[in-house]
């Protein structure tokens, strides 16, 4: 009897494993393809020096990568994802857990605001890109008719090294607080409806609800939707590829429009390897340490 | 367990999150660029190369042994793109070849970039144009150009264009590409109304050309359009302040490694162009701006500014801008080269520019390169050089300067004619790394962020590291 129940497991264990096998072969395939090998690949070429176009290329072992620790211009880019991450965090997730709250607690009536404030998410971010250069362009812009309505002057946002990041930064918030939005909504169908209702029997008022149930319970959503944002910060390159392209000077240079430069207008593919590479680096140990101290507690 | 497994999870998650990035991050670039044409992401194009060590792109090109053959360039409008179809039509219908030619063109600022992913994806097109200097350079050296001579002496095309443009068109001692399209030099257009309306009459020294900046400022003239947010447009203002400075020889010298960029006469270009921004010469915000826009164009359009200075194809915009609008503007458009330094004995004959514009290489062999050749010649054909000529174009060819007769035109293929040397735009003429550093630290200048000789110092240490690398 044992025998054979065994058998019959093992069995089924075997039809499992056998399922599970070509059910992941595509994906599995796919990912190598397309990004185990150019992982790989990007952190061979990091090694050579190469123009990206010829067919020849020159071993220069770890050169790039010692240029790449003691180059001031790629840490100044860190630094501007660094600010874009931290404050993608601190403005897009609670605007969009505002937008959300506001949407769960209107109910229906809201179901306007839904839509209005979805729309910036269904844009391609250069499309978004073009329409804010317009939009704040020093010479008829938005930013600037309101000022000189006010009696002021023109204002370069963009044109600025100063307020060029920020300017962008706010861009950013723009395109993604829907998306947060969307996210939190979905955490707050997870929070049962019994759990409301009972708040409320128990004489909660809407903000005591929102303050000590919904936000203790939305809190493992929000804790990786801070990831998310924080790794979509640390490689982002679209917006502002399409605004300001870097400039004014280097103001506004990020890691991965570094890493372009590098590969495709100074023709230095083995270098911009190199910095795709500690992009990599980077990105993956940062986002190790934030999911070790977020979770940190419950773990250990 | 089950504590172990989240921890694997997490830890999993968070590479693939990170992978994403060397994948995707690259990948993105690609594809704001990509209109179709090349399917590969950057990073797997440099596995298709790799792939080949031993075949020469252009090899494996001619072995498909189709008939088409594929031509980038950048017009994609206007002037430009009437003289590409122009020529391919009298190509499609004339030619015994069989072949017929795929015009590819993409917009000017994200043609360089394009250029380059197709190369490294293997995906070169057969005919391509460049602005030549350090790219095209790197082309040669890649294996994507080839040696024109022969051809040139077969259809007899080396005495048609003219030498100064053959000359920028040669890589050591053997012509690699056809200068098309345009004889184009950094000068300054006016408008002539405006400039009657003051009593300004046109500056032959900078001093001049300041008192004439400060005539037009006290009436609310913005003294110069530009739109500085591509960088190169500001360069200009560098390049020819430090050309009437010191003349040739320092950027020469320092560009072939004998010399400096932190030179007097580039300290004073810095130091001359933030005095002018303090001034308020330029418009508002003009580092932001797109020229592609046509954001420059419009201040000078609207009579806002009464000079431009920008390379010479702009004549032709002006000109088909003008009677698409239906209105006079190009009557009032006149133009001058940049004035003499005051007290400075460098030749003021000397041109900031190209003496093509575009020129033409060629990624094929054998039959191709001959038909692809066979087409230079409908580029250059009397009809099409008519036909440039009228749209305010001043092609590199010999004799073109009894066809003209517009007097915008004229002065310039004048000032082309009278210089002593024509030096190709910096951030051509320079590595790609060091133009980088150029444009880069110009705009910062534009800005007053930057002093002129940090952004010089910047400019020479790029150029060390460059020359250390060869």
């Amino acid at each position: 009897m044992n025998n054979q129940s065994n058998t019959l497991g093992w069995r089924r264990q075997r039809s499992t494993n056998i399922a599970a096998f070509i059910f992941l072969l595509p994906v599995f395939l796919l990912l190598t393809v397309f990004i185990f090998y150019p992982i790989v690949d990007s952190f061979a070429i990091s090694t050579y020096r190469w123009n990206g176009i010829t067919a020849d290329r020159t071993f220069v072992g770890l050169s790039n990568w010692g240029k790449l620790v003691g180059d001031r211009e790629f840490w100044f880019a860190f630094r501007n994802n660094i600010m874009i991450m931290v404050m993608s965090i601190i403005i897009q997730i609670p605007i969009g857990l505002a937008e959300a709250t506001f949407i769960e607690f209107a109910g229906r009536k809201a179901a306007i605001c839904k839509v209005l404030w979805f729309i910036p998410m269904l844009m391609s971010s250069v499309a978004i890109g073009f329409l804010f250069n317009y939009a704040l362009a020093a010479n008829g812009g938005m930013i600037s008719a309101v000022s000189k309505l006010f009696g002021g002057g023109n204002i370069d946002l963009l044109g600025n090294k100063n307020t060029a990041l920020v300017t962008v930064i706010f861009v950013i918030a723009w395109q993604f607080i829907p998306f947060y939005m969307v996210y939190c909504m979905a955490a707050y169908t997870n929070v049962s409806e019994d759990v409301y209702e009972a708040a409320v029997i128990d004489g909660a008022t809407k903000s005591q609800y929102f303050r000590r149930i919904a936000l203790p319970l939305l809190a493992p959503s929000l804790k990786s939707a801070a990831i998310l944002s924080m790794v979509g910060s640390l490689k982002y390159f679209d917006l502002i590829y399409v605004m300001t392209g870097g400039g004014p000077g280097t103001a506004t240079e990020l890691m991965a429009t570094y890493m372009y430069k590098n590969s495709f207008v100074q023709f230095n593919m083995g270098y911009g390897s190199a910095v795709a590479a500690g992009m990599f680096i980077l990105i993956t140990g940062l986002s190790l340490v934030t999911m070790r101290v977020i979770n940190g507690k419950k773990e250990v | 367990m089950k504590k172990r497994m989240k921890k694997i999870t997490a830890i999993g998650m968070a590479v693939l999150m990170g992978m994403s990035v060397t994948a995707c991050g690259a990948g993105d670039g690609a594809a704001s660029q990509d209109t179709g044409e090349t399917t590969g992401t950057p990073a797997d194009s440099a596995v298709e190369t790799t792939g080949n060590e031993t075949e020469t792109p252009a090899d494996s090109d001619s072995d498909s042994g189709n008939k088409v053959i594929t031509f980038w360039n950048t017009g994609t409008e206007g002037a430009d793109k009437e003289m590409y179809e122009l020529a391919i039509n009298q190509f499609h219908e004339k030619s015994q070849s069989g072949y017929t030619i795929e015009n590819i063109p993409t917009q000017n600022d994200k043609y360089k970039e394009k250029l380059v992913i197709a190369m490294s994806s293997g995906e070169c097109p057969d005919m391509y144009s460049t602005w030549s200097g350090g790219p095209m350079n790197e082309y040669i050296d890649s294996g994507y150009a080839q040696p024109l001579d022969d051809l040139y002496e077969k259809y007899g095309l080396k005495e048609r264009f003219m030498e100064g443009a053959l000359e920028q068109a040669s890589y050591n001692g053997q012509i690699y590409a056809v200068p098309v399209k345009n004889i184009s030099i950094a000068g300054i257009y006016y408008n002539k109304d405006l400039f009657e309306q003051y009593n300004v009459s046109v500056p032959t020294t900078v001093s001049e050309l300041e008192a004439a900046c400060d005539t037009f400022l006290a009436n609310g003239i913005i003294p110069f359009t530009l739109a500085n947010g591509p960088k190169w447009t500001g360069s200009m203002y560098f390049q020819c302040l430090a050309t009437r400075k010191g003349g040739i020889e320092p950027f020469q010298t320092a560009a072939a490694g004998d010399g400096s960029f932190e030179d007097e006469c580039f300290v004073y270009a810095g130091k001359k162009i933030q005095e002018w921004v303090n001034k308020g010469y330029f418009p508002e915000g003009f580092n932001s701006m797109s020229s592609d826009d046509g954001q420059a164009n419009a201040f000078f359009y609207t009579e806002e500014a009464a000079m431009y200075l920008t390379g010479s194809w702009a004549t032709a915009s002006f000109k088909t801008d003008s009677e698409d609008a239906g209105n006079d503007f190009y009557s009032k458009v006149g133009w001058f080269t940049f004035p003499a330094v005051d007290g400075s004995d460098a030749d003021t004959s000397i041109l900031c520019g190209t003496m093509g514009d575009q020129f033409i290489s060629f990624n094929c062999t054998g039959d191709k390169l001959d038909v692809a050749f066979e087409f230079i010649t409908y580029l250059s054909s009397d009809e099409t050089i008519e036909h440039m000529v009228a749209a305010g174009q001043i092609p590199p060819i010999v004799g073109v300067d009894d066809m003209i007769t517009d007097p915008v035109s004229k002065s310039i293929i004048d000032a082309a004619n009278k210089a002593s040397a024509v030096q190709l735009w910096y951030d051509q003429y320079l590595n790609p790394t060091v133009a980088n550093a150029h444009l880069d630290g110009n705009q910062e200048v534009f800005g007053l962020t930057m002093t002129p000789e940090e952004a010089n110092q910047k400019m020479q240490a790029a150029q060390a590291e460059y020359l250390s690398g060869k």
